[in-house]
C-alpha cells in the first residue's frame, strides 16, 4: 500500500499504429512488473478481435513499481466510437503519455485526446516513438507538437519501445512529472467506474479509480447512477494478471468483481460508493452510453432467430454501450434493431456475433437517428427508415451533424476537399500542424460519416489522412424517404432516408443492381424507387422462359430429382416479398453498396 | 409376382464420345467389351430367375450406341433374352447412331423382334453436327431412315435443338427436313449441358472431365438463351402438330397410334427392369440402379450383389412429376385410389399455386401443364417435392 504522494496515474494517448501497445510492454518489463521471459507480445490486448483491428476496446489498468513509486497505467480505447470511454479512463488519471509515431506524425484522433487530457487538467508527457527508424525527421514531429498543443522543446522524450531507449527516462519524467493523486482519506468511498467487462466466473468486473474513501473486500457496494447494490466478490490490482487484495485506498486503482450480472448495471462513468456509508453526491461527467448509428441485424435464415436472440443477449452483457429491441421487417422476418456508439462498434458486434456465435447475418444499411417535427409539434425519433411517418405530417426532418476534424498531407488537401463537398460538408477552418500537412474542420451530417466516408477518405489521401468527430447538433434537412417496391411491394428493408436532391440518382443505382440481383420469375417483375408514392426510377426482371428437363426417362428419374431437391433448396434461402422471391444475397448485395447509392 | 414389366437393356459402346452426353458410354474398342457382353447376358439370365420369367411387354436397347453390336454380339443376347423372359412384347426399340447401320446388323435385331428404329439424327445442318461435336453426316440419317423403313420398321428421330449458332430459320428447316421424311415419331430436345463436376464420366481414357467442361462452358456460352430456345419449342410445337404430330410428352411428338409404349412405361411409373452397367430399375415401387463403371458393373454382376436402391425416392412425388410430363396429365382421382387422400391434397395444392401464373391447368379431377407449363415444368415440379 503506497502513500498518496508516492501514486502515479496515467495514461497513454496515441493513434493506431503509433507503438502504444509495444511502449505499454516495454514499460512493464523495464519496472520488471513482468519478467523478460514471460513477456508475451501485446499483454494489454485482450480480445482476437481487438487485435485483428489493431485497437484496444476495453480498457484496463496495470500496476508497476518504479523507484519507490506505484505507477498505474491506465489503457484507453483507441478509436473515435469510444471518445466517451476514453474521457472516463483519462479522468481516472493525473497525467498522459501523449506518443506520436516519429515516422507518421499526430493524427487527428490523437489530437483530439490530447485536448481532451488538456481540458481535464491531465498533465500531459509528449512522447516521440519510433525513433530507432531510418528516414525519419523528428524536428518535423516536435514543430507539430509545439504548433498544435504548444509543447517546449525540452519537454518532449524520444523513445523507442521497440529498442527500450528511452523508457527509463519516460518512466522517471512519470514520477516527477504527473502530480501524485488528491483525495479525502476520510471521507465515504468515491470511486469512478472507467471500464467494466463480463467474466464468466465473476460476473460485471468494474475498474476503478478511488477518488475519496477506501474500499475492503468485504463491503457491499452501491452504484450511484443505476442504484445497484450488491455484495462485492472480489478486489484486486492487475500486474498484469489479477491478483486479490483487501483493500483499494484513495488515489488507487483497481479492479472490482461486482457479483452483478450485467455491465449494464455497472457502467463506465458512474460512481461505486459503500452502501453502508454512501457518499452524498456522485463524481461528475457520468453520461449514459449515447448510440448514434443503428442497423437491423436479421438472421439470413429466420430459423436462427432464437440463437441471434441468445447471442445478443450475452453480447449485451459484456457491452454496455449495445442497445436493441426485436424489430419485424415484412421482407427479412424477425430481428433486432440495435444501436451502435459508431461505425466500427457497429462491425465489431456483428463480427463477434458472426465469429463467436457462427450466426449468417443480414445487416441493414446504417441509419442515424433523426428527429422529425411533426405538425402536431412533436419531435419523434427515427432510427429506421421504414418507420419515418407520412411526409404530409411532417413539418421538419432534423439529422445529427458532428464536428469533423481531418489532418491530411498539404499534397493531398485537393482530393479531401473534392471528397468533402460530394459529402455535403462544410468547411469550417483549416491550419496547418506542420508545414507538410493540414488540419481540415469541418461541419458534416453524421449520415454521410457513416456511409464510406472513412474508407473513402483513406483512399483520397492514399492512407495518410485520420480523422476525429464528434457530435455538434441536430440540423433541419431536406430529407426524403426513399423506397423499393418489388411488384408493388414495398421492400421494408431497404428504405433509405436521403438528400432530396440525391435520391434520383440513388434510385437508380438500387434499381439497376437489383435487376441483375433478382433472378428470373415466372412472370415480370417490376422494381421501383419511390419517393412518396411517385415513381422516380423503375426497371423490369423480365419473366423466366424456360426451365424444364426435358429428357426425361428410367434413368433420368433419380438425377431429375436430385437437380429438383438443389433447386428446392435454392428457394428455402428466398425471401418472399409479395410473391416475388429474391434470394438472401441480393439484400446482402444492395445493402453493402452504400457507396454508390 | 411381376406380370409384365418393360426391359431397357443398356450397351454402353460408342465408336466416339459425345461432348454433351452424359449418358454411361465406352469406347466401342475397350478390351472390356466382351466381357461385358457376356456379364450382361448372366444378370439378364439371373434377373430372369429372381423375377420368376416375368412377360416382357416392352423391349428397348439403349445406350450408348447398341446400334454398333456384330450379329454374333445379338444373337447371343437374344438367346440370354429368350431363356430368362417370356418375350412377347408389343414393341422392340433399338436406339441407333445414323453411320452405324448396315444390312448385316439390321438382320440380326430383325432376328430378335425389332420393331421401332430410334435414330439420333440430332440435326440435318452439318454445322450443327459439328457443332454438337457429332461425327455422321446428315446423308447418313436420310440413308439409315431408308433402311429402316425398308425394314418395315417404325422410325422415331431424335432431334437437339438450341445448339451454338443455330437460328430459328435453322431450326425450321431441320424440322421441314424431318417431317418430309414423315417418321412416326420425334423427340425434340434442347441442348442441356451439365457444368457439374460430378457429371464426369468413367470409362472413357484421355482428358477426362476437364476437357469436356471446357467444351460445355464454351457451347453453353454461345447457346441461344433461354428465350430464345422458349421460341425454338414453340416453333416445334406448332410445327409438328401442323404436320399432325401429337404433342404426348414434353419432348416427344408421334402420330395416332405411335407413341413409344416403352417409354409410357417410365411416365406412367410401370414396372421396369434395366439390365446393364448405368442400367436403372423400377420395380413394386422401388428405384435401383447399376453402377456406371464397367468394372463396377462387372463385379457386382459377378459377386451376385445387390442393385443400389435410391432410398431417398418418394414414390408420391415421382409419380405426380412423371403423369404431369405427359399431356394426358395427372388424374388426381386415382392418384388419391394409389397415394392416399392426404398426398392428393398436398399436389393439387401445389398445383393450384402454379395455376395462377398459368403453368397447370386443373379441371376436377385432372391436372396438365399448359403450353407455358411445359417450359417451366421445372417450376411445377419443384413445388411437389415433400
Amino acid at each position: 500500500m503506497a502513500e498518496l504522494a508516492q501514486i502515479r496515474n496515467f495514461s497513454v494517448i496515441a493513434h493506431v499504429d503509433h507503438g502504444k501497445t509495444t511502449l505499454s510492454d516495454r514499460l512493464l518489463e523495464t519496472t520488471g512488473t513482468v519478467p523478460l521471459r514471460e513477456m508475451r507480445d501485446q499483454l494489454l490486448d485482450s480480445m482476437e478481435l481487438e487485435r485483428e483491428h489493431g485497437i484496444t476496446i476495453k480498457a484496463r489498468a496495470v500496476r508497476m513499481a518504479w523507484r519507490e513509486h506505484e505507477l498505474n497505467l491506465i489503457d484507453t480505447p483507441g478509436h473515435v466510437d469510444f471518445t466517451y470511454e476514453v474521457s472516463r479512463s483519462l479522468a481516472a488519471c493525473e497525467g498522459a503519455v501523449l506518443l506520436v509515431d516519429a515516422s507518421q506524425g499526430i493524427e487527428a484522433q490523437t489530437l483530439a485526446n490530447a485536448y481532451l487530457a488538456v481540458e481535464q487538467g491531465l498533465e500531459v508527457i509528449p512522447v516521440i516513438n519510433k525513433i530507432d527508424l531510418p528516414n525519419i525527421d523528428i524536428d518535423v514531429v516536435r514543430e507539430e507538437l509545439r504548433t498544435t498543443l504548444g509543447f517546449r522543446d525540452d519537454e518532449i522524450l524520444l523513445v523507442s519501445g521497440k529498442t527500450g531507449a528511452g523508457v527509463n527516462e519516460l518512466l522517471d519524467a512519470i514520477v516527477e512529472r504527473v502530480p501524485p493523486p488528491v483525495g479525502d482519506v476520510a471521507a465515504p468511498l468515491r470511486a469512478l467506474i472507467f471500464d467494466s467487462h463480463y467474466d464468466a466466473y465473476k460476473g460485471v468486473v468494474a475498474h476503478v479509480r478511488v477518488v475519496d474513501g477506501s474500499l475492503a473486500s468485504h463491503d457491499r457496494i452501491r452504484l450511484m447512477a443505476t442504484e445497484r447494490e450488491s455484495e462485492l466478490l472480489e478486489l484486486g490490482v492487475f500486474v498484469p494478471d489479477p491478483r486479490p487484495i483487501a483493500r483499494l485506498e484513495t488515489g488507487e486503482t483497481g479492479y472490482v468483481a461486482t457479483g452483478l450480472k450485467a455491465v449494464a448495471d455497472c457502467r463506465v462513468g458512474d460512481t461505486l460508493t459503500l452502501a453502508a456509508r454512501p457518499a452524498r453526491a456522485p463524481l461528475p461527467g457520468y453520461r449514459p452510453a449515447k448510440p448514434m448509428v443503428f442497423a437491423g441485424f436479421y438472421p439470413s435464415n429466420a430459423q436462427d432467430y432464437p440463437l441471434l436472440k441468445d447471442a445478443m443477449e450475452k453480447l449485451r452483457l459484456n457491452d454496455a454501450s449495445l442497445i436493441y429491441e426485436p424489430e419485424t421487417s415484412q421482407a427479412l422476418g424477425f430481428g433486432f434493431r440495435a444501436g451502435f456508439l459508431g461505425l466500427l462498434h457497429l462491425e465489431i458486434v456483428q463480427e463477434r456475433l458472426e465469429r463467436e456465435y457462427d450466426l449468417d447475418l443480414i445487416a441493414t444499411s446504417p441509419s442515424v437517428e433523426y428527429r422529425v417535427i411533426t405538425q402536431k409539434g412533436a419531435e419523434v425519433p427515427i432510427d429506421n427508415p421504414a418507420l419515418l411517418p407520412d411526409p404530409g405530417t411532417i413539418v421538419e426532418i432534423r439529422e445529427p451533424w458532428m464536428k469533423v476534424t481531418v489532418i491530411v498531407p498539404t499534397t493531398h488537401v485537393g482530393p479531401v476537399m473534392e471528397l468533402a463537398q460530394t459529402k455535403r460538408a462544410s468547411l469550417v477552418d483549416m491550419s496547418y500542424v506542420d508545414p507538410t500537412r493540414a488540419m481540415l474542420k469541418y461541419d458534416m451530417a453524421l449520415s454521410e460519416v457513416i456511409v464510406d466516408f472513412y474508407d473513402q477518405l483513406k483512399s483520397s489521401s492514399r492512407g495518410y489522412a485520420s480523422l476525429d468527430y464528434e457530435f455538434a447538433e441536430y440540423r433541419p434537412a431536406d430529407l426524403v424517404r426513399l423506397d423499393i417496391l418489388v411488384s408493388g411491394t414495398l421492400v421494408d428493408a431497404l428504405s433509405i432516408i436521403t438528400h432530396r436532391e440525391r435520391a434520383q440518382q440513388s434510385g437508380r443505382v438500387l434499381v439497376n443492381k437489383l435487376r441483375g440481383l433478382i433472378p428470373k420469375q415466372m412472370f415480370d417483375v417490376r422494381i421501383q424507387a419511390a419517393i412518396g408514392g411517385k415513381v422516380i426510377a423503375s426497371e423490369t426482371v423480365k419473366a423466366k422462359r424456360k426451365d424444364v428437363l426435358a429428357k426425361c426417362y428410367g434413368g433420368d428419374i433419380t438425377r431429375k430429382r436430385k437437380l429438383l431437391e438443389k433447386q428446392k433448396e435454392g428457394k428455402k434461402r428466398m425471401k418472399m416479398v409479395g410473391s416475388v422471391e429474391i434470394p438472401q444475397e441480393a439484400f446482402l448485395a444492395v445493402l453493402r453498396i452504400g457507396d454508390d447509392t | 409376382m411381376i406380370r409384365g414389366i418393360g426391359l431397357y437393356v443398356h450397351i454402353p459402346f460408342c465408336a466416339s464420345r459425345c461432348p454433351y452426353c452424359d449418358f454411361a458410354t465406352a469406347p466401342a474398342t475397350t478390351a472390356l467389351r466382351d466381357r461385358y457382353m457376356e456379364t450382361l447376358s448372366s444378370e439378364i439370365v439371373r434377373e430372369g430367375e429372381l423375377l420368376g420369367h416375368p412377360r416382357v411387354r416392352t423391349l428397348f436397347f439403349g445406350g450408348g450406341t447398341p446400334s454398333l453390336l456384330e450379329p454374333e454380339e445379338i444373337a447371343r443376347l437374344g438367346d440370354a433374352l429368350r431363356s430368362a423372359f417370356v418375350l412377347r412384347p408389343r414393341e422392340v426399340t433399338l436406339e441407333a447412331n445414323p453411320a452405324t447401320l448396315d444390312r448385316a446388323r439390321l438382320e440380326a435385331w430383325l432376328a430378335l423382334g425389332l420393331t421401332r428404329l430410334s435414330l439420333g439424327a440430332q440435326s440435318f445442318d452439318p454445322a450443327g453436327l459439328r457443332a454438337l461435336g457429332r461425327t455422321h453426316q446428315p446423308d447418313d440419317s436420310l440413308s439409315a431412315f431408308e433402311v429402316a423403313r425398308a425394314a418395315g420398321l417404325d422410325v422415331n428421330l431424335d432431334l437437339i435443338f438450341g445448339w451454338p449458332g443455330q437460328t430459328i430459320a435453322g431450326w425450321e428447316r431441320d424440322l421441314g427436313i424431318a417431317t418430309a421424311l414423315g417418321p412416326d415419331h420425334l423427340s425434340c430436345y434442347p441442348l442441356e449441358l451439365r457444368l457439374d463436376p460430378d457429371g464426369s464420366i468413367p470409362n472413357w481414357p484421355g482428358g477426362g472431365w476437364p476437357v469436356l467442361e471446357r467444351w460445355r462452358r464454351a457451347a453453353s456460352a454461345a447457346q441461344p438463351d433461354d428465350a430464345g430456345i422458349a421460341r425454338m419449342y414453340r416453333v416445334a410445337e406448332r410445327s409438328l402438330g401442323h404436320a399432325g404430330y401429337r404433342h404426348y410428352e414434353i419432348a416427344n411428338w408421334a402420330r395416332p397410334g405411335k407413341r413409344s409404349l416403352h417409354n409410357l412405361g417410365y411416365w406412367r411409373d410401370r414396372d421396369w427392369l434395366g439390365v446393364g452397367a448405368g442400367a436403372h430399375t423400377h420395380l413394386a415401387g422401388a428405384r435401383s440402379a447399376n453402377p456406371v463403371d464397367l468394372r463396377a458393373y462387372i463385379s457386382r454382376i459377378e459377386s451376385g450383389s445387390p442393385r443400389a436402391v435410391d432410398d431417398d425416392s418418394d414414390p408420391p412425388s415421382e409419380a405426380a412429376m412423371l403423369a404431369l410430363r405427359l399431356d394426358s396429365g395427372l388424374d388426381l382421382g386415382r392418384y388419391a385410389a394409389r397415394f392416399g387422400d392426404l398426398a392428393a391434397a398436398r399436389v393439387r395444392g401445389a398445383l393450384r399455386e402454379v395455376e395462377q401464373v398459368h403453368l397447370v391447368q386443373l379441371k376436377g379431377r385432372s391436372a396438365r401443364l399448359t403450353a407455358r407449363g411445359r417450359l417451366l415444368a421445372s417450376e411445377v415440379f419443384v413445388r411437389l417435392l415433400p
